[in-house]
């Protein structure tokens, strides 16, 4: 018991710490990841490293859905899949640039994003989850079985590497900066909206969607583009994907990939971006660090999940604010300022 | 001075259950009007009639001449209503502030795209909004709260919140569900001043009591309801004695 204060204390303490440091800190971290790719050579790092960053955009997407909405959505797999096979079907078929075949993977994953949301977000609970469940086999299955349009199981190879400018950037530093800078573009959108009064809408229905409605909410109309969003954000991340690592094959886009970002976000924290951060980097690396237990991942994976939900069922990091807990310790060293000086005048 | 909301033959049936029966109703601009009768009366139906959560089986609701039932919740509390709830439901994982900022979200001009890439319109709304809502924290003395979780206020204060999310929404017509439900006497005069200086600044307020002397101290006229029916109006004063209302309340007289 004792021990568990002690380490709750520690805890606390290091929140704390970085909440009241976040921008030394972030500009650390930041030199850092840029750094990166500079300091080593390895492409296998390199490679890690990319796929970390795209995970977390996609972990980010469905943090939209699931930490702030509160809705599970198990599609996140589907619309990296639809907007990666998009992406290179513009690129290879229509003659799409590289950068137009990355929106039109976008565009494409977000109408099927607002095609399920349509129907299914009236409801709430885990209809959601249900539906899109069976929506990211249907899309595997279609993956797999259009053969003239995705060559099914002969995945799409040599897809062309991401091209800007002209400059074509096939070195693995190249493509890790490119993620590098949509991880930042979208980590900055997604805090934009959850701090806006859309995000306050969202974290609104996920507490009581009843009483949001009755404040004025249409939310039904929320939830929907909160949706969409989300689908576009995993459609453009897919078709950068695909670019990528140049093949492409129905198996990344199975639903037990979807479920794989839902541990990560779950194990993160809910609701939070640092906790998405944390979360998919740390079961990014982590599998790869154990690949002599690949077999027992999905195992380890189940163990983890119900030790989280006994014991931090928010996740490590769970709706952690940082400004919010910045925001609380001013409040509270303000007040401890005026105590003391009317403490003084009383002397 | 005109009416501001008419209800009009208003019944609500669930299956073979009739919740309200007839019911009239006037709220004229600015006043405090409550609505009282024993548990089970349909009281709260009323408020989910008014509010939109449920459609009337007939009659109507007008508000400013407007016909209300039939719009869904959130339009209905954009034209100017807002409520609390019987029993509480604040936004439990957001703080106190977020919670009374939340409301003001169905004022906001701004669309997703402000939303997404926090423009110079947006900024300037979001400025407004946290001066307002630490303005509305202030009225109803919260302001210390501000960061705190609404789950660990003490209750009356948490009342008080649902009071202050409801002002948020730029509401003209409060309507509150037994704000004085399980307050003790001092939090209940609280309130009570609460709201009374509520009126002045201009609200309209319709609210659910079961808290007596709360009632009649502060309510300008009562609406009386019985299984549905409305069996009484008037002022305080009349109410008390009216016959039918002893009835509801204590029973009849056993006829000898």
């Amino acid at each position: 018991m004792k021990k568990n204060g002690i380490l709750k204390k520690t805890w606390d303490g290091l929140i704390e710490f970085v909440a009241m440091h976040q921008l030394p800190i972030m500009a650390v971290l930041i030199l850092l990841v840029i750094a990166f790719p500079f300091m080593t050579s390895n492409k296998y790092l390199l490679r890690i490293a990319t796929l970390c960053l795209i995970n977390i955009v996609l972990g980010l997407a469905l943090n939209l859905v699931q930490g702030y909405m509160g809705q599970m959505s198990f599609a996140t797999a589907a619309f990296w899949g639809i907007g990666a096979y998009a992406g290179t079907i513009g690129v290879m078929r229509l003659g799409m640039p590289s950068l137009l075949g990355m929106a039109f993977g976008m565009a494409v994953a977000g109408v099927f994003g607002l095609l399920i949301a349509l129907p299914t977000l009236k409801l709430k609970g885990y209809y959601l989850s249900i539906v899109t469940m069976g929506f990211c086999e249907i899309v595997r299955i279609v993956e797999m079985n259009w053969q003239d349009l995705t060559r099914g199981s002969l995945g799409i190879m040599n897809i062309p590497a991401v091209s800007l400018f002209g400059f074509r950037f096939k070195s693995g530093r190249a493509n890790y900066i490119i993620a590098l800078i949509i991880l930042f573009v979208v980590t900055i959108l997604v805090k934009n909206l959850i701090n806006s009064n859309f995000g306050l809408s969202l974290k609104a229905i996920r507490d009581d969607d009843s009483a949001a409605e009755t404040m004025g909410i249409n939310i039904v109309h929320v939830k929907r583009v909160n949706f969409v969003i989300s689908a576009l954000i995993c459609g453009f991340v897919g078709a950068f994907y695909a670019q990528y690592v140049s093949f492409i094959h129905p198996s990344s886009f199975a639903s037990g990939v979807s479920q794989e970002y839902i541990v990560m976000i779950i194990f993160g924290g809910l609701g939070s971006i640092p906790g998405t951060f944390f979360g998919c980097i740390v079961l990014t690396i982590l599998p790869e660090l154990m690949r002599g237990l690949l077999q027992y991942r999905l195992l380890i994976y189940g163990a983890l999940m119900v030790i989280m939900m006994n014991f931090m069922p928010g996740g490590l990091l769970g709706n952690l604010d940082l400004g919010l807990v910045k925001k609380k310790i001013l409040e509270k060293r303000k007040r401890a300022v005026l105590e003391g000086s009317e403490g003084g005048d009383r002397k | 001075m005109s009416a501001n909301l008419v209800v009009t033959g208003l019944t609500q049936q669930f299956g073979g259950l009739t919740a309200l029966n007839n019911v009239n109703m006037e709220v004229n601009l600015g006043e405090i009007v409550g609505v009282i009768g024993p548990n089970g009366a349909g009281k709260t139906t009323l408020f989910n009639v008014i509010t939109g959560v449920y459609r009337p089986t007939s009659g109507s609701v007008v508000l400013n001449g407007k016909q209300i039932n039939g719009l869904k919740r959130y339009e209905i509390t954009r034209l100017g209503f807002a409520r609390t709830f019987q029993n509480i439901r604040l936004f439990k994982q957001m703080t106190v502030l977020d919670n009374v900022k939340m409301g003001m979200c169905c004022r906001s001009k701004c669309n997703v795209f402000d939303n997404l890439f926090h423009t110079p319109r947006k900024r300037r709304e979001e400025k407004a909004q946290e001066e307002k809502a630490l303005q509305i924290l202030k009225t109803l003395n919260l302001l210390d709260y501000k960061y705190d979780a609404p789950g660990s206020l003490p209750y009356g204060e948490q009342r008080r919140l649902e009071i202050a999310r409801a002002m948020a929404t730029d509401a003209t017509i409060l309507l509150l569900d037994e704000p004085a439900a399980g307050m003790n006497d001092q939090e209940t005069a609280e309130l009570s001043k609460t709201v009374s200086g509520l009126r002045d600044s201009g609200y309209t307020i319709i609210l659910i009591e079961h808290d007596m002397k709360f009632v009649m101290n502060i309510c300008d006229r009562l609406y009386v309801l019985n299984h549905g029916e409305l069996i009484a109006t008037g002022t305080p004063g009349e109410v008390k004695t009216d016959p039918q209302v002893i009835n509801a309340y204590l029973g009849k007289e056993e006829e000898e």
